[in-house]
């Protein structure tokens, strides 16, 4: 597994592009491989036969563990395989007892014994490991033959929150429990569950859900959040939506409101500079580039979670060009992921939860950025339109900001000039 | 030579000489035999001056056959005497392993209780230096084994007067194992009378990383050990074990379960000895404790060598000790 990031500490094989028995040449892309920001291609650094894959796909394993073994094609000799231990597949060892059925009498311990199997750990280890909760599986022993030892147990508990763990153990314990008392009474019939019974069960986290915590909590509590919101007239927008979409049918582009919102919030950020900035510790960072994020949910079956698309210099581009760079990043987002490249450098985020009905919500500042805006649903409404009243669309929208960098006052000034924007579109184009 | 302070020092024989002074004073059905223990004060001069004290009926010089004088004081103990049995080594005592562990372990439980065996059996155990394969015996696991006997090996000069005196007011059959290379150590021993009970372990050094548990003369060595391995960080705490028989296992399991490792050190060979007993025994009371399993340090398997730098090498010594608490506590 190379190290692919500077941070990267561990990888995930999403994909095998190669099979054993396959010739490759350097460049040639073997795997697609999760990193703790993207998703990378791993490319062949030597010409050479596929010999075997020893990491398989979904199994996650640290950097400078052996994947797979590449071999020169005129040396098909097995002495040269050299098999190296991949960690144990945790989901294997779990999946095998959740679903067995629960029997009269009280079943053992679920998780201790498929926890554990096959494990080294010593009688010590294994006693902190239950008294503390710590999931043996989760743990690269440090004793011969990777034994789990005291140490391993206690270095891991000095250095994470313990509380969470052990109560999730006891409340695994009791329902153990729960089950085995309705299910030794068969006489008692009871009602069909509304929805299909649910095991409790853990999930190690995925690099995303891992950077996603890490990053969100260190936002939200470094970062001083304020909102402020207004509401939008969107008539004038969508009116001119509607036509600049019919008219550019034939030509395959289709403009979406976020389109739109892109460039709004790009422009509005070119006449506030101030906007474009991010806190430095004892400075404030002034960007030159507005590069726009967009934030991407990405679907359950690639693990869910969420990335922030880059567009460059969005004050700089047409609203084709950004419709066109839009579509792209949140395609390849949800089909094989964005690269570092196509996530870096943002200067500000729009996050629209539009789309799904939402009114009005609130976001988590993204860092380095000084503000993020949410987004809702463009709302049919009765609205005052020259003291008359009427039917339009009205859209609110929430700036987030770091009240280091951006105050009240800057905010609304911003959400001024984005109003102005928004409710004037023909300034969009030119 | 004694001098009356509070911090008397001594030497471990003039302890174990004080020990069997103060009981033949105190009771007259205590006497001693043994090879060279009256007339030529001791082969180790531990009996110095007793023939003058106590005279030749109470001090009793034997010829060289151990089954003979052996057999002859334990009938003496079942007549209700109290002898002292000095061995000039314990390698010796295997020509009388017939009435020390046949008769004289055995006596109680065979007489139905009619005839007890308050014996001491005393003498220089382990090797002495250079004396070769058949006068370099350990013997105290092959006769810890078996069942009606006890067995006490001190290691300090206070130790060796406090569990004599014990051992010879014992009503059973006491093997007092001594060495030859700690009779003349030191420290200090009060002039009063004290007795230490037998089943008591001394912790010699606190430490919290790993229990060193040895028996006389190689707790010099695991003191050693502690020392070195506390340059390097790993804080030993030292058990001096005391009597085998009984043992105080408790002590030595409470310090295992608080440190998670343990290191055996017995100066006698590994197979079926006292050290696999005590891991034996620890594993099944604190195997929920334990990070490794317990190590051993014994002497090697092979008959002690005669060579100085072979029997260096095969007896328990520093460097073994050292790598097995490594190797215990995951450090090697």
């Amino acid at each position: 597994m190379p190290k692919l990031s500077d941070t990267m500490e561990s990888g995930t094989i999403l994909h095998w592009h190669v099979d054993v028995g396959d010739d490759v040449s350097a460049g040639d892309v073997l795997a697609d491989i999760e990193t703790d920001k993207a998703t990378m291609e791993l490319q062949s650094f030597d010409d050479g036969t596929v010999d075997q894959i020893i990491v398989g796909v979904g199994d996650q394993v640290r950097v400078g563990t052996t994947i797979a073994l590449l071999v020169d094609e005129d040396e098909v000799d097995e002495q040269e395989v050299q098999v190296i231990d991949a960690p144990p597949n945790v989901e294997e060892a779990e999946v095998e007892t959740a679903d067995e059925p629960p029997v009269a009498s009280p079943p053992p311990p679920v998780s201790e014994e498929s926890s554990s199997r096959g494990l080294r750990v010593s009688p010590v280890a294994r006693r902190l490991a239950e008294e503390h909760g710590v999931d043996l599986q989760t743990i690269q022993g440090s004793g011969p033959s990777g034994r789990i030892i005291k140490r391993d147990i206690l270095q891991l508990v000095g250095a994470t929150v313990e509380t969470t763990a052990a109560a999730h153990t006891t409340v695994h314990g009791s329902e153990t429990k729960v089950v085995a008392q309705t299910t030794s009474q068969p006489s008692i019939q009871p009602l069909a569950p509304v929805s299909p019974w649910q095991e409790n069960r853990t999930e190690p986290l995925s690099n995303m859900r891992q950077i996603i915590a890490q990053r969100l909590v260190e936002s939200k509590q470094t970062i001083p959040h304020y909102q402020v919101t207004m509401s939008f007239d969107l008539d004038p927008l969508l009116e001119m939506r509607t036509t600049l979409n019919e008219q550019l049918a034939t030509t395959g582009v289709k403009l979406s409101v976020n389109d739109f919102l892109v460039r709004c919030c790009a422009l509005a950020m070119a006449r506030h500079p101030e906007f474009n900035a991010s806190f430095g510790g004892d400075c404030i960072l002034y960007h030159g580039p507005v590069n726009i994020g967009i934030a991407i949910a990405l679907p359950a079956e690639r693990g869910g979670g969420l990335v922030v698309g880059s567009i460059r210099n969005a004050d700089q581009k047409s609203l084709r060009t950004i419709s066109q760079e839009s579509a792209y990043l949140s395609t390849k987002a949800r089909e094989s992921g964005l690269s570092v490249d196509e996530m870096a450098d943002t200067t500000f985020t729009i996050s629209n939860l539009g789309m799904f009905g939402v009114e009005h919500f609130t976001a988590i500042i993204n860092p380095p950025n000084s503000a993020i805006l949410a987004v809702g649903a463009a709302v049919e409404k009765p609205v005052v339109r020259q003291g008359e009243l009427a039917v339009g669309h009205e859209m609110s929208a929430t700036l987030s900001l770091d009240h280091r960098v951006i105050d009240g006052a800057m905010a609304a000034l911003y959400l001024k000039a984005l109003k102005e924007l928004i409710e004037n579109p023909a300034s969009l184009l030119v | 030579m004694t001098v009356a302070t509070n911090n008397r020092v001594i030497e471990f024989r003039d302890a174990l000489r004080e020990a069997m002074s103060e009981e033949m004073r105190n009771d007259k059905r205590v006497f001693l035999l043994g090879e060279e223990v009256a007339q030529y004060n001791g082969a180790y001069k531990v009996s110095k001056g007793m023939l003058d004290e106590f005279g030749p009926k109470r001090v009793i010089d034997t010829p060289i056959s151990e089954s003979g004088f052996s057999g002859m004081a334990i009938g003496a103990a079942m007549r209700g005497l109290r002898p002292i049995v000095e061995f000039m080594s314990w390698s010796f005592s295997l020509v009388a392993a017939d009435p020390i562990l046949n008769n004289a372990a055995k006596m109680l439980y065979m007489s139905g209780g009619q005839f007890g065996c308050p014996i001491v059996f005393r003498g220089n155990d382990g090797a002495g230096g250079q004396l070769a394969s058949t006068h370099s015996w350990c013997v105290e696991s092959m006769y810890a084994n078996v069942p009606g006997l006890k067995m006490a090996i001190p290691y300090d000069a206070y130790d060796a007067k406090g569990l004599l005196k014990s051992a010879i007011q014992d009503d059973n059959p006491v093997f007092f194992l001594e060495s030859e290379r700690l009779l003349s150590t030191t420290c200090h021993v009060p002039e009063e009378e004290y007795t230490i009970p037998f089943g008591k372990a001394l912790i010699r050094r606190q430490g919290t990383d790993c229990t060193i548990i040895g028996f006389g003369r190689p707790l010099h060595f695991c003191l050693e050990a502690a020392e070195e391995l506390a340059r390097e960080g790993i804080s030993c705490e030292v058990i001096d074990g005391r009597t085998i028989r009984p043992l105080d296992i408790d002590t030595m399991a409470a310090s295992v379960t608080k440190t998670s490792a343990c290191v055996v050190v017995d100066q006698s060979w590994p197979f079926a000895s006292v050290g696999s007993e005590i891991a034996s025994q620890l594993h099944a009371i604190c195997f929920e404790a334990l990070d490794n399993h317990v190590h051993r340090v014994h002497s090697d398997d092979v008959p002690t060598p005669y060579a100085y730098n072979l029997e260096q090498a095969y007896l328990p010594n520093k460097r073994k000790i050292c790598e097995a608490v490594r190797s215990a506590t995951y450090n090697a």
